[in-house]
């Protein structure tokens, strides 16, 4: 009799479980379908479920974060597009002002009526027209072949000491020609990340920038200093400066600093440093004190011990 | 896609007549990925500003809406899991759990979210961090600059899309500030996520995307990129 309903009960227990098991699954499978709906539909409402402390809870979670990457994958395809047409027009328009002066002088020496002095002064500023389109053409080409990523840097552990003495070198006739000296304060040669080429084209235009705005027979100070994480390589120079509201903006394509206008150049010098930097994980900050002192700071990361 | 936007966010503290304003009507759209400086001296309603934004706080009118999310209505409860699937955070004096070791800290809150470690990815940033000597050491044992490193990969282990900082490098020296912070901006466009920091140093700031500026509870000059 006892026997009987002992069996009786588990076999009742049995179906309940059972019961309940399946019912339990098909409600999660039910879920887990709804979820995926809700992906396929681009949904970002499944809010509710992923807002409390359930396994299915973390699954949507999951698939909302799926779904945001996508988003996110598409919204910066358009946003490149976008990129690419401010490039065009940014660039379209810098290259306007040297073309155009360079098309006047031209006509004007076709028509032929001048004194020589004048053919001469023409001349020269058609040869600096050509030279500042030149230049221009050379850090477009480079700057989209890094922003496109056409060319991948390769930061490899390197003695830094050979970069920056490149870079000073590249910089020496031009200071030379407006008596600046070059000081560079010494330092133990140490190994970092960086792409050699690169990396002195960066500091190459920092150095030629700290030559541009320092008076002449003024000086510039190199200095390399070691931090925990990155190493740290500053140029001062003793020029113009500039106001801590545009320390954020000088880095930005194209664009020229207030104290800047007068000063020949194009907004991109900065830009591709930066670029640079920050394609091997580095970065660059700069201070300064307008009328007093500017020094940039570039950070490369130390290796690994 | 805006993965952060605010709403005529508004928090005002106390009754009438003596309320204090924290935040006056803050309109924000931050995109996915961005990099944005919040400055203002100290009382702009800088801080009441992040804390809404990752749900630490509640706002008194407006919203704050996190991916496509109105986090302004939701219980406390949500809000925690909200904050621990989502947010990472990185404060000032680091918060870190004195008697827990430097690893145990930054697995900490993937373990409340119980969840199982992925290793890899942690060992990966303890050592973009420059961490992986000092796991086993107890947060007194570093200085203040490895600790701040020890909160930010502590922040970045669960792989929240948006991290939160509030003055990170307030009570470093300038040189580690400027090491803590190049960490910062490292890895935050390593894992892509979009960062919102905190701070009244232009110096420091000059690293971000964008620069928003907020003086008595509103943003009066926002500079593009």
């Amino acid at each position: 009799m006892a026997i009987t309903a002992i069996i009786a009960i588990a076999v009742i227990l049995c179906s309940l479980t059972v019961l309940f098991y399946r019912r339990y699954v098909k409600k999660a499978f039910d879920s887990i379908d709804r979820v995926l709906d809700g992906v396929l539909a681009r949904n970002t409402e499944l809010s509710l479920e992923a807002a409390a402390d359930s396994r299915l809870s973390k699954l949507t979670h999951k698939a909302i974060k799926i779904m945001q990457m996508n988003v996110l994958d598409i919204s910066q395809t358009t946003q490149e597009k976008e990129i690419i047409q401010s490039f065009i027009s940014d660039m379209s328009h810098q290259m306007k002002t040297p073309l155009s002066g360079v098309a006047m002088y031209t006509d004007l020496l076709l028509e032929g009526r001048m004194t020589e002095t004048e053919r001469q002064e023409f001349l020269s500023r058609i040869k600096t027209g050509t030279e500042k389109l030149q230049w221009m053409m050379d850090s477009l080409v480079k700057m989209s072949r890094l922003e496109v990523g056409a060319v991948e840097l390769s930061p490899v552990a390197a003695g830094i000491k050979q970069t920056i003495s490149d870079s000073i070198s590249a910089v020496y006739g031009a200071a030379a020609k407006r008596n600046i000296s070059l000081q560079t304060a010494y330092f133990e040669d140490m190994a970092l990340l960086h792409d050699r080429k690169w990396t002195g084209e960066a500091i190459t235009n920092i150095l030629e920038n700290a030559v541009k705005y320092s008076p002449s027979d003024g000086e510039i100070k190199i200095s390399v200093e070691a931090l925990p994480i990155y190493t740290k390589i500053s140029v001062t120079d003793y020029g113009v400066g500039i106001a801590p509201d545009e320390w954020n903006s000088i880095f930005k394509r194209f664009y020229r600093g207030r104290n800047a206008q007068g000063v020949a150049g194009a907004g991109l010098g900065l830009y591709l440093a930066s670029l640079i930097f920050q394609k091997q994980g580095g970065y660059i900050l700069v201070e300064s004190k307008p009328g007093k002192y500017t020094t940039f700071s570039m950070f490369l990361q130390n290796c690994k011990k | 896609m805006a993965v952060l936007k605010t709403e005529s966010l508004k928090k005002y503290y106390g009754k009438d007549p003596n309320t204090v304003k924290a935040l006056d009507g803050v309109d924000l759209e931050i995109q996915e990925g961005e990099f944005v400086a919040v400055v203002g001296t100290s009382g702009s309603g800088k801080s009441t500003l992040l804390h809404m934004l990752g749900g630490l706080d509640t706002p008194t009118d407006g919203k704050v809406i996190v991916g496509g999310k109105d986090i302004s209505g939701m219980t406390d409860e949500q809000l925690t899991i909200f904050r621990r699937r989502n947010v990472g955070f990185v404060f000032q004096n680091y918060n870190l759990v004195p008697i827990l070791n430097v690893y145990e800290n930054i697995v900490l809150p993937i373990e409340l979210d119980g969840n199982t470690v992925d290793k890899g990815f942690v060992e990966n940033i303890i050592e973009t961090l420059g961490l992986a000597e000092k796991k086993t050491n107890l947060p007194n044992n570093l200085s203040g600059g490895q600790q701040q490193r020890v909160a930010i990969a502590r922040a970045l282990a669960t792989k929240p899309s948006i991290l939160l900082a509030d003055e990170p490098t307030g009570n470093l020296d300038s040189k580690t500030s400027q090491d803590v912070l190049g960490v910062l901006k490292m890895t935050s466009t390593r894992f892509h996520q979009t960062m919102v920091m905190i701070t009244h140093n232009e110096q420091i700031a000059q690293l971000a995307d964008r620069v928003i500026r907020i003086e008595d509870g509103k943003i009066f000059a926002a500079k593009g990129r």
